[in-house]
């Protein structure tokens, strides 16, 4: 059973003179104990369909679904209040740029124990307090936060980029959530402290395996943590498959364009060499070419892009184009979690 | 070939005010030397406070050496001789969208060092203007655009734009690419990588992304600690790192690497 099922979800803008659309029909399906990669570049919406999961986008956009199941739940019939507690109980999220996300005028304890499920404490309101306690120091473990009595009463801003994500991490996981949505959590940071995020996420993963949904705007920085990846462009669904599948056989000309654009995936590349690349920019949101949205840059385009592709299915991998790349041949199925 | 730009010895080190015997100086940057040819680049990494953007700041003159020279086509560059130093090195910082001034027009923008760097006058300025902006890309009609206009790919060609009007003979870039999406970013590289071959540019490239790195630059020189750990050709570091930060920065990309070599 999926764990996660959204069709067609539509994010729409309201304006004063138009509306504008600006996450345009994706699906999106996620299994149980799978780490799903989400790729982008800036302006594609990949933020915007993780707030609409969680829901916390305001009165401003108006989201629209075909479906949208959450492990077997309609969540499309529930009520609003339902809904929330449902989805406040199940899936956490990370948001971008720890360092802003955290409150700077409470320590890092009282924001931790703030988190903390009330319903997990027994006992008379003095043990609780206790016990509260006990439960952060034990998240900031979990976490990889040894010095937990500094850290605990230190503000966001005494500590490091790194860190502060770490104890985002820990606020994430202290309702045990069974989706973590992680939007670029290491954006702004390097690479030394990149792998101990990443090793961190993926050992949750593998130790209680929690699902993540990991959303990034560089194809060659998640491609090691990853099960599947999803490839949106400016708010329309480009591709989804298997990590292998994407990044070996993608069928899409933009996926293809973004894994050619990598020098360090193209290895065999002489230095100082040009690198392949689509012309022109991405479109902002107030200009979208009708159609398939990357039609003024596609080196494929034909005049029948001007209509929007359906998504086509191969064996699980999904496309959204109307000349998709490779010719498909019927091939075993790659072998699920290959690195 | 001669050697373009020649570093002897640079170093930086603040002062901490205090009494008598209880004054401490940090030493940010150790004694350090290099030099660097007239269409080559040098790439420089290392993590958070090992000195790289000290020593970027030092050679375009934000901030005077505590010793040590630097010496340009052969003649030595003095504190004082900014007029010298900015006509010849010129830097990109890596949040484009900030170092410009939202109000001001490009055009504006790209005078300013004209007017205070070159004898030209108004007509011909605007000339080099239009030229510039055609060489990295973009309209000549652009100038009459405010920063807020163009997109962030935008922005940073209009940087280089700024950088490249009073031809310069060192760009330094600091982190210039990192803050670029994926497909601007491979642009980029090909626009520097051309304007290079046709301007005898040298670049001193500070970054974290060893594929750029590899694909980029023809040395490499690691620091750690205001330290030179490693430096040397880029493909024989890459390919054997003898030192132990070098392997662990190495390392931390390298597991990125391996899946899609399976």
């Amino acid at each position: 059973m999926n764990l996660l099922d959204i069709r067609n979800l539509s994010i729409e803008l309201i304006g004063d003179n138009q509306n504008i659309l600006a996450v345009d029909k994706v699906s999106l399906s996620m299994k149980e104990g799978e780490v799903r990669g989400l790729v982008g570049e800036s302006g594609s919406g990949k933020s915007l369909l993780a707030q609409a999961i969680v829901g916390v986008l305001n009165d401003k956009w108006h989201v629209h679904a075909d479906r949208f199941h959450w492990r077997g739940i309609d969540l499309l019939r529930l009520s609003i209040e339902e809904r929330k507690a449902l989805l406040s109980r199940d899936i956490a999220m990370i948001f971008q740029e720890p360092m802003a996300c955290l409150d700077p005028t409470t320590t890092i304890g009282d924001q931790l124990a703030e988190a903390i499920d009330a319903s997990s404490l027994t006992g008379f309101f003095w043990q609780k307090q206790k016990q509260r306690h006990s439960a952060a120091i034990k998240l900031l473990h979990k976490v990889g936060i040894k010095s937990h009595s500094a850290c605990l009463n230190s503000y966001p801003h005494q500590l490091t980029e790194a860190l502060c994500q770490r104890v985002m991490i820990a606020i994430a996981l202290a309702r045990r959530p069974i989706l973590l949505i992680a939007d670029e959590p290491t954006a702004a940071m390097e690479n030394t402290n990149q792998g101990q995020i990443f090793r961190l996420l993926s050992s949750l993963n593998q130790l209680k395996s929690m699902s993540i949904l990991l959303i990034s705007h560089d194809l060659e920085n998640i491609t090691h943590w990853t099960h599947t990846i999803t490839v949106m462009y400016s708010g329309q669904f480009v591709e989804a498959g298997t990590t292998e599948q994407i990044f070996r056989k993608s069928l899409h000309p933009y996926t293809r364009a973004l894994v050619n654009s990598s020098p360090s995936a193209n290895f065999h590349l002489p230095a100082k060499s040009r690198l392949m690349t689509l012309p022109g920019s991405i479109p902002i949101l107030q200009h979208l070419p009708i159609g398939c949205r990357l039609g003024p840059r596609c080196p494929r385009a034909q005049q029948a892009c001007v209509k929007a592709p359906s998504v086509t299915n191969f064996h699980g991998h999904k496309v959204s184009c109307h000349f998709p790349l490779t010719p498909i041949k019927i091939q075993p199925k790659a072998v699920k979690g290959v690195c | 070939m001669a050697e373009l730009l020649r570093v002897e010895e640079l170093s930086k080190s603040y002062q901490q005010k205090g009494f008598w015997l209880q004054k401490q100086i940090t030493t940010v940057l150790e004694p350090i030397s290099f030099s660097i040819q007239a269409h080559k680049t040098l790439a420089i990494i290392g993590e958070t406070g090992s000195g790289k953007s000290t020593l970027a700041k030092l050679l375009v003159g934000a901030e005077p050496a505590s010793s040590g020279n630097i010496h340009l086509n052969g003649q030595v560059l003095r504190d004082g001789s900014y007029k010298q130093r900015c006509q010849h090195i010129r830097m990109i910082f890596q949040d484009s969208g900030t170092t410009l001034n939202p109000s001001l027009t490009i055009l504006q923008l790209l005078d300013e060092p004209l007017k205070l760097n070159t004898p030209f006058n108004e007509k011909k300025r605007k000339e080099l203007i239009r030229t510039t902006l055609q060489k990295v890309g973009l309209l000549g009609d652009h100038m009459n655009f405010y920063p807020h206009m163009f997109s962030g790919g935008q922005k940073q060609r209009i940087s280089l734009a700024r950088a490249i009007i009073l031809q310069p003979q060192v760009i330094i870039l600091d982190e210039a690419l990192a803050a670029l999406d994926p497909s601007l970013r491979s642009q980029m590289i090909n626009l520097l990588l051309d304007l290079q071959q046709q301007m005898g540019l040298a670049y001193i490239l500070i970054s974290h992304n060893l594929g750029i790195i590899r694909h980029f630059s023809d040395d490499i020189m690691v620091l750690s600690q205001g330290k030179v750990v490693e430096s040397g050709k880029t493909l024989d570091v890459m390919n054997k790192p003898q030192h132990k930060v070098t392997q662990k920065l190495l390392m931390s990309q390298n597991f990125q690497l391996k899946s899609k070599k399976i």
